[in-house]
């Protein structure tokens, strides 16, 4: 009975000491990289080490606010994750809800159809597109960074099965009453989505925010950049990198997500879990 | 052609009537048709158009700029021999084996221990674990490469100071750089396989555990003859995705790495993106994106098929 | 709401044909842009006052320490801007390596390009052969023999001349005057030239070095080798990745005797591990200067402090990193003499670096761009000011006649470094490195040097397989 107790003891301190261990792992670099940006640049690198600068300040991020654009560049990311973001949002749920709740010649065929694209590698496209963008004149601009993603097969399927759990009574009630099939999804199925449309949006927003690839090939002035740009343009071979700065800046690109992972973790988080679970 | 209102109380069958009818069901079915549209509109141009020019893009030398030179097969030849491509691909299976099998079992172990009503602050643990995954990677890749710095990282020094470990050269090694890429890709996508991993978890009804305590198993015994059979597809479901993303790695490796000391840690999507975009030799990447499809592809129906067949 | 719902329809359609209709791709786009400029001819002649009737916005893109720290702080912008009140100067900051990825990609994507870019000459040839700069043929004419000769061949493609030359960078040795004292050796420049008269005695003096103060002699890094050094000791020997033919002689008997050379530097163990601009590199090249700052911190090990480096083989343009940010603590620490020769007799100079600017051919106001480059870089004045500048050497000769070539520099210990400079960059040969292919061929050898240094493989072997791989990736024999 004792030894019973004792085992469910060091048993619970085992699981606390990995949950505990694993956390610490997880916090660490963040941590690092508050500290590293109040540091000064012969803090950084130092011998012995430093942890704790002497007189931390807000120097790197005056100096990152006066030699870089930055509101301009969180502007811009704000601008494609959000648009993006609705753009995707609009098209996927619309698409997923003619899957959902439609009857149509070959829906079976064009729905395996879509499922069956997910399997064509980005790297495939990768240089089509571009000589699309190039061609369409959108190289610089915003559009290739949400135009093609716009209507994803993953978003698709997300919704799909996600609406077809409404009942159908309201959509009857809606159309013997004359509404049209658009205003229908409009009015009546968005609202009741509403929080698929969140989590799905969660996914999509912070994968534009925090995409790099699409920015690195189609943005090219300064001003334009995102904040993952941004912040690799620091490190540069020639020239000191100004890790501070380079911290400061990183920290600031971090900052908005953080704030909404925490208002809407519990919603983030049930969108992976359906994505995995039900695919 | 205002639909004002459509009865769909009757249900429509359409396999066994003459034609006419299936042009009427189509016409019904204008709606639905248009929502979809957008969707096979965007593939047919990014999806359909573009893989279809890439594969002939395979075929041809182009920089971009100036006309398009036909070689035939001579892309697909020269792959052959490119060292630094077989190199990327092994890498790929390097990479998969080096994290994912330790990924995946941390994942499922974490979302076990934070099932089990045994303990406290489910939301406080799962949130901080999860919080790696919304980080963009500039920014935790350059927090590690500071980090991990052999003379002047903080880990090294650690070491240094507690165990008295000569550095480790994490970034300046073979082994090392791709310990430190593994590094990264746990600390970023352990969280997100773990809520994975939980809402598995979740759709195993309670009274099977709780029967099996009941029988006497401990918490060991159910874990393995109970958790993890009844997890197989979820597990399959996350090896699956880990393995499409090791070959297609990218984040990662450009900014911690950029390829790592002699092609260690190159991936084949990035030395796919360096020869299109740092060597602009279109056709080149073109042949050697299809060969790392065929892989990939290849890969993923051998892995389904093999585990697939296990379950249940 | 109907009538919206119509208009809704419409406009999705309205774009689907208009996606559908605009991007057909031509998949033999418009023939390369290398048309020749259409050029005032005011140019021909090497004008000190360039024409006041010239306007328009350029755009700039160049590095900051090339325009901010030099051709702004030398007021050449300022006298240009006088000279022609009507041209507006956007300038944008770009990092070398960035223009290297985004000056193609955007004469690629056709549009986004600069009218005036810096462009290293390493990388040079590679843009001029994908095409898209303006021919610049007749507007360098006059400059051709006033330039030094062998920055000429990167620029050109096929006869015509697409690039204007704008510094150099002859390769000497800078070596810490005080770590050769305390290791009993001579710390006058002729004396130090003398004892590094070759590379074996140059192997010599490191040992020597070694043996009695413990430094290393310079820093190459092994598993992250960027191969520059290994060009630079090719280079002065007239030899490179290809020969003149065009020939690949990565793995050629003289390639490879070498990088042996080198190799007997890790092998004695002379050498720092430090990569090149990193930090850890920045504080051996400052050590003995630095002022340390106090620790603070719980239980840190108490670390050795850093220890200087006794040498650097590096282009002129590192002279000025050094004095104004890299080592600012050392002043009269250092010396310069000329680069051992890799046999006795042979040539003491080679090149590393250096950066001319092009003019894309999407430029719409090439006359204004040429007005730009001829001014800062064809007129002694303006070069000799660049370089008091910034210390950016110049290629035009006719600057090296100025008295600041003559000058003490106290951070040199009061050595007059600019006639070594000048004396180097008179010898040195024409080399086979930069090229057309250089990036590709850099990184393959990279991986060489890599695998040689950390003892992965041998010099012949791996410099065999990186030749193959080139001459797999480029066709060339």
């Amino acid at each position: 009975m004792f030894t019973r107790r004792l085992s469910r003891w060091t048993g619970d301190t085992l699981m606390y000491a990995l949950l505990i261990g694993v956390c610490t792992f997880m916090l660490f670099p963040f941590l690092w990289m508050v500290i590293t940006s109040l540091k000064t640049a012969d803090e950084i690198f130092h011998i012995p080490m430093i942890v704790i600068p002497a007189h931390p300040d807000l120097h790197a991020y005056i100096y990152l606010m006066q030699q870089y654009p930055v509101f301009r560049v969180i502007w811009n990311t704000f601008i494609i994750a959000t648009s993006g973001t609705v753009l995707s949002l609009f098209f996927c749920s619309l698409a997923g809800y003619a899957f959902a709740k439609f009857k149509f010649p070959g829906q079976k065929a064009l729905f395996s159809f879509l499922l069956g694209t997910m399997v064509i590698p980005s790297a495939v496209t990768l240089v089509p597109i571009f000589l699309i963008m190039r061609d369409l004149k959108w190289i610089d601009t915003i559009l290739p960074l949400i135009i093609p993603g716009a209507a994803n097969a993953f978003g698709i399927f997300f919704m799909r099965q996600y609406i077809s759990t409404i009942s159908e009574d309201i959509m009857d009630a809606a159309r013997i009453d004359g509404a049209g099939e658009f205003t229908i999804y409009w009015r009546i199925i968005v609202p009741i989505i509403a929080p698929g449309l969140t989590s799905l949006g969660l996914i999509f927003f912070m994968g534009a925010w925090n995409a790099i690839m699409g920015p690195l090939i189609y943005l090219k002035s300064p001003e334009n950049f995102t904040l993952p740009l941004i912040i690799r343009s620091m490190t540069s071979p020639v020239g000191r990198t100004i890790y501070d700065t380079q911290m400061a800046a990183s920290v600031i690109s971090i900052i908005p997500l953080l704030i909404i992972f925490l208002i809407f973790q519990r919603r983030l988080m049930e969108g992976i879990a359906a994505g995995a679970v039900k695919g | 052609m205002l639909a004002a209102s459509r009865s769909k109380r009757k249900p429509v069958k359409s396999s066994s009537k003459p034609p006419h009818s299936l042009w009427r069901e189509i016409a019904k079915a204008r709606w639905p048709y248009l929502f979809i549209f957008p969707f096979y509109l965007s593939f047919f141009i990014f999806g359909l158009y573009s893989t279809i020019f890439s594969f002939y893009l395979s075929f041809t030398e182009w920089k971009g700029l100036g006309p398009i030179k036909l070689v035939g097969l001579k892309n697909y030849v020269s792959l052959f021999k490119d060292k630094v491509f077989i190199q990327s691909m092994e890498n790929g299976f390097l990479l998969f084996f080096l994290y994912v099998p330790l990924m995946t079992f941390l994942a499922l172990i974490l979302a076990v221990v934070l099932n089990s009503k045994r303990v406290r602050g489910f939301q406080f643990f799962r949130t901080i674990i999860f919080m790696p995954f919304i980080m963009n990677i500039a920014a935790a890749g350059f927090a590690f490469r500071l980090v991990l710095n052999q003379k002047y990282g903080v880990v090294n020094n650690l070491l240094a100071g507690i165990f008295n470990i000569p550095p480790i050269p994490w970034l300046e090694s073979i082994w090392g750089a791709r310990v430190s890429l593994c590094l990264l890709i746990i600390w970023a996508w352990l969280g997100y396989n773990m809520v994975i991993m939980l809402a598995g978890l979740q759709t195993i009804p309670s009274e099977l555990t709780e029967a099996a305590m009941i029988d006497g198993a401990n918490p060991t015994q159910s874990f393995f003859y109970i958790i993890i059979p009844l997890m197989r597809p979820v597990i399959l479901f996350s090896v699956v995705l880990s393995l499409m993303g090791s070959f297609g790695l990218f984040n990662e490796v450009f900014i911690l790495t950029g390829g790592g000391p002699m092609n260690a840690t190159l991936t084949p999507f990035v030395d796919i993106f360096n020869q299109a975009f740092a060597n602009f030799r279109f056709g080149y990447a073109s042949a050697m994106a299809y060969v790392y499809f065929v892989i990939l592809f290849a890969l993923t129906l051998i892995q389904v098929s093999y585990f697939g067949k296990r379950v249940d | 709401m109907s009538h919206k719902m119509i208009h809704k329809l419409m406009s999705v359609i309205l774009l689907s044909v208009m996606l559908l209709s605009a991007c057909a791709p031509k998949p033999t786009p418009a023939p390369a842009t290398q048309a020749p400029a259409t050029s005032a001819p005011a140019t021909s002649a090497p004008a000190t006052s360039a024409p006041a009737n010239l306007s328009g916005k350029l755009t700039v893109w160049c590095w900051k320490a090339a325009w901010t720290d030099s051709i702004v702080k030398s007021g050449g912008l300022d006298t240009f801007k006088a000279q022609n009140p009507n041209v507006e100067i956007e300038y944008v900051e770009i990092s070398p390596a960035d223009i290297y990825q985004k000056l193609p990609m955007a004469i690629s994507a056709g549009t986004g390009a600069p009218d005036f870019a810096c462009v290293e000459s390493s990388h040079l040839a590679q843009i001029v052969a994908l095409g898209g700069l303006t021919d610049l043929t007749t507007q360098v004419q006059p400059y051709v023999d006033k330039m030094n000769a062998y920055k000429w061949s990167d620029a050109m493609l096929d006869g015509k001349y697409y690039a204007m030359p704008w510094d150099s960078g002859p390769v000497v040795t800078y070596y810490r005057r005080d770590v050769f004292e305390a290791a009993g050796l001579a710390s006058d420049p002729d004396s130090v030239s003398a004892l590094i008269a070759t590379w074996d005695d140059y192997l010599n003096v490191c040992k020597t070095i070694k043996q009695k103060t413990g430094d290393d002699c310079f820093a190459s890094n092994k598993a992250n080798n960027d191969a520059r050094l290994y060009e630079m000791m090719l280079w002065q020997q007239g030899l490179g990745y290809t020969n003149a033919a065009g020939k690949v002689t990565v793995d050629s008997p003289e390639n490879i005797a070498t990088l042996e050379e080198l190799k007997k530097f890790w092998d004695a163990n002379l050498l720092s591990d430090q990569s090149a601009w990193t930090d850890g590199w920045y504080a051996e090249l400052a050590a003995g200067g630095m002022t340390p700052i106090a620790t603070v911190g719980p239980g840190t090990p108490e670390a050795p402090a850093v220890k200087p480096v006794a040498t650097l083989v590096e282009a002129a343009w590192m002279g000025v990193f050094l004095k104004s940010w890299i080592a600012v603590g050392t002043e009269g620490l250092w010396g310069v003499a000329l680069m051992p020769a890799m046999k006795a007799g042979q040539v003491r100079a080679s090149n590393d670096g250096g950066s001319n600017v092009v003019i894309p051919d999407q430029s719409q106001n090439k006359d204004a761009a040429w007005a730009l480059a001829e001014w800062l870089f064809g007129r002694t004045d303006s070069q000799v000011a660049i370089f008091k500048a910034n210390d950016i050497f110049p290629s035009l000769e006719s600057a090296y006649a100025d008295p600041i070539f003559s000058e003490a520099d106290p951070f040199f210990g009061n050595q007059n470094v600019r006639t070594t400079y000048v004396e180097a960059v008179k010898i040195v040969p024409v080399g086979y490195i930069y090229g057309p292919n250089y990036a590709l061929m850099n990184r393959y050898v990279q991986t060489a040097i890599q695998k040689v240094s950390t003892g992965t493989a041998s010099v012949a072997d791996a410099l065999k397989e990186a030749a193959d791989a080139i001459r797999n990736d480029t066709g060339l024999p």
